[in-house]
């Protein structure tokens, strides 16, 4: 009990900082609520410093804690300033100039922030879990704070347009999911993943997989295709990132694709990568799945983002196509388990989704701090025309960015792209690692089309873009520029610590207590 | 099933007198017939979800689906003789219930913008 307590004292302290968010959002006194935001922050440094000392817990990744959790951490404090000033910012201003009075109904920063606060509990409720409930239930608490945050994120009808095919589609992959989980359950008859992992292993020693095992898997998968914005369930990523408020946005690329692949990795760890044929890999359908998803997810993302005008959307789309480029990772594999980084695909991919989330938050930071005449974030590409001359930090942020994500070396995105490369090399899965080639050289037609339009198209004089009146934001995307800089200096020691993070602690037949004898489905009830 | 339920005090009396009734066909019942009924109510779940354009409609299809999770659940747990499986499914249910909650909020809000129902109205987002 108490071993189980020291794993989560992150999300204990995250709770209690969202309640006392929830609180101080609704005093009568602006000065108290703008302190919203401050509370959060410290609420994650101290959720950060209660990960980092957990060293071994239990699951089929029992070093993941550490690493994930200070990951999630980092991430959500850059995304803090980037939301600052989404909600209330009218009301804010009405009471100021005291044409209105406070009326807690009318105000939502206190469930905005403490919604926010909610997610990153379940997302990293996510990177401790060790049972199919468990992991459901982290899924379900880091994704249904989300449908709320996009729809209150502005005051018009697109995000809640934005919410409503979110939640739709949202209830939708977690129904499949929670039926793949259900099948694996009856599969292995239990739904400890670690005995999962046991179970699994016995059968294949024992002749094969159990064909419903293999379909929950399938099942669960292609459910959380949904939270990584993968084909299939790939359509609403464009919508859902154009309607919601860009500081929103930017959370949606980062915090749902976390849990998304945390969930895959575990249950790809629970079959295990050793069912190959010629080499080890997954077992042939799940390998076949994940293969097609991740080819197709790559293409489609990329071809679609091309043909976008708006940045947003190009940005969306880059998000479908970044999370095929981690799914080679998941496809390779931990390699022999006492490699490198350079041959261990789930390090290259936990190492990826922090490159991703803190180059992410630049980008939308930056569309974030434009502001059109008639009060919008930026949102299309001639918005940003001629951003150099105009705003000169806030178009090199971009560039940055711009350039992190394409996987220009030197810079932090390079050294993510490249890990997933030499691990899908090693794991000798050249025709993947062909298609993930080709795929990176599309995406720097769009990349580079922003990056063009910041610095050398003049601005459109019909469009006139003026400083957004929030310092935070602007903050934001020069932060995480610079940490797209700044962190190579700490890139060697963030491999060491990705690798430790996949330990895989690959179990053997004998671990469950109870036999797993083949599944009879006709077997009488007597 | 026969000799486990008549061991229980509870229900013993009680089935095996049920069980002289019924026909041969219901009284053994497998954990196929549950599974059937199961993947059913996921189909038609699906199908209903991409077929049918009303917002409550299409949410009651999702509440199928978790439902027919459920259902599995109930019967994969009977079939090996422990609870994880009924537990799991309370869980399910928690989450349907905070599901269903949002769904009407969403349902309530469009519904006062555009006075309909029709998802195809939500069409301002395109590209």
């Amino acid at each position: 009990m108490t071993d189980k307590l020291a794993l989560v004292w992150p999300e204990i302290w995250l709770f209690v900082t969202t309640c006392v968010v929830m609180v101080v959002g609704l005093s009568p006194d602006l000065r108290v609520r703008k302190l919203c935001g401050w509370i959060s922050a410290l609420g994650l440094v101290v959720a950060i410093g209660a990960a980092v000392p957990v060293a071994h817990a239990g699951g089929l990744f029992p070093s993941i804690t550490p690493y994930a959790k200070g990951m999630i951490g980092v991430v959500g404090l850059m995304l803090l300033p980037l939301l600052a000033g989404t909600v209330d910012r009218d009301l804010d201003a009405a009471i100021e100039s005291g044409k209105a009075t406070f009326s807690a109904l009318r105000s939502n920063r206190a469930e905005f922030y403490a919604f926010f606060l909610f997610s990153l509990t379940g997302l990293m409720l996510t990177a401790s879990a060790d049972d199919l409930i468990w992991l459901f239930l982290a899924l379900e608490l880091t994704s249904l704070p989300t449908y709320i945050m996009v729809t209150i994120s502005t005051r018009g009808t697109r995000s809640q347009e934005a919410g409503v095919k979110y939640f739709f589609l949202g209830a939708l992959g977690a129904a499949i999911f929670l039926y793949g989980f259900a099948l694996i359950y009856g599969a292995t008859g239990t739904t400890d993943l670690a005995e999962i992992a046991a179970a699994f292993r016995a059968q294949s020693e024992a002749g094969g997989l159990n064909t419903i095992g293999v379909a929950g898997l399938a099942v669960a998968l292609i459910g959380l295709c949904f939270k990584i914005a993968a084909v299939p369930m790939h359509m609403y990523a464009a919508d859902v990132y154009q309607g919601a408020a860009s500081g929103v946005s930017a959370m949606l690329a980062f915090v749902p694709k976390t849990a998304g692949f945390l969930a895959i990795i575990m249950l790809c760890g629970a079959v295990g990568w050793t069912h190959g044929a010629t080499h080890d890999s997954l077992p042939a359908p799940i390998y076949i799945l994940l293969w097609v998803i991740a080819a197709a997810t790559m293409f489609t993302g990329n071809l679609l983002a091309i043909r976008q005008s708006s940045v947003k959307r190009i940005l969306a789309y880059s998000s479908v196509a970044h999370s095929g480029y981690m799914l080679v990772g998941v496809i390779a594999g931990p390699g022999s388990g006492h490699g490198t980084f350079w041959d261990n695909g789930i390090a290259a991919v936990l190492f990826y989704l922090l490159t991703y989330g803190v180059t992410n938050v630049g980008t939308f930071a930056v569309l974030a701090s434009i502001q059109k005449p008639n009060g919008e974030e930026a949102d299309d590409i001639a918005d940003i025309r001629g951003l150099h001359g105009t705003r000169p930090h806030l178009a090199g942020a971009m560039l940055l960015c711009v350039l992190s994500l394409l996987g220009m070396p030197p810079l932090l995105g390079f050294f993510g792209k490249v890990g997933l490369f030499t691990s899908a090399i090693s794991a000798g899965e050249i025709p993947l690692v062909i298609v993930l080639g080709l795929n990176s050289a599309i995406a720097a037609f769009y990349y580079l089309r922003i990056a063009r339009a910041a610095y050398l198209e003049p601005a459109d004089e019909h469009v006139e873009t003026r400083a957004g009146p929030i310092p935070q934001r602007v903050f934001a995307a020069v932060l995480s520029a610079s940490a797209v800089v700044l962190l190579l200096t700490v890139a060697q020691m963030l491999m060491e610590r990705s690798v430790t993070a996949s330990g895989y602690h690959a179990p053997h037949a004998g671990m469950a207590d109870t036999p797993h004898e083949a599944l009879d489905l006709t077997r009488a009830d007597d | 099933m026969h000799a486990l339920l008549a061991d229980s005090t509870l229900t013993g009396g009680l089935l095996t007198l049920a069980q002289s009734d019924f026909p041969h066909a219901l009284s053994t019942l497998t954990l196929n017939h549950y599974l059937f009924v199961s993947a059913a109510m996921f189909a038609l779940g699906i199908i209903g979800f991409l077929t049918r354009r009303n917002l409550i409609i299409m949410f009651l299809c999702t509440e199928l689906m978790f439902q027919a999770a459920g259902l599995a659940l109930i019967a994969f747990g009977r079939y090996h003789l422990n609870f994880d499986g009924q537990s799991f499914v309370i869980f399910v249910l928690t989450i349907a219930a905070a599901e269903a909650a949002m769904a009407l909020a969403l349902v309530v809000l469009l519904f006062r913008r555009r006075e309909s129902l029709d998802a195809d109205l939500w069409a301002e987002l395109k590209g």
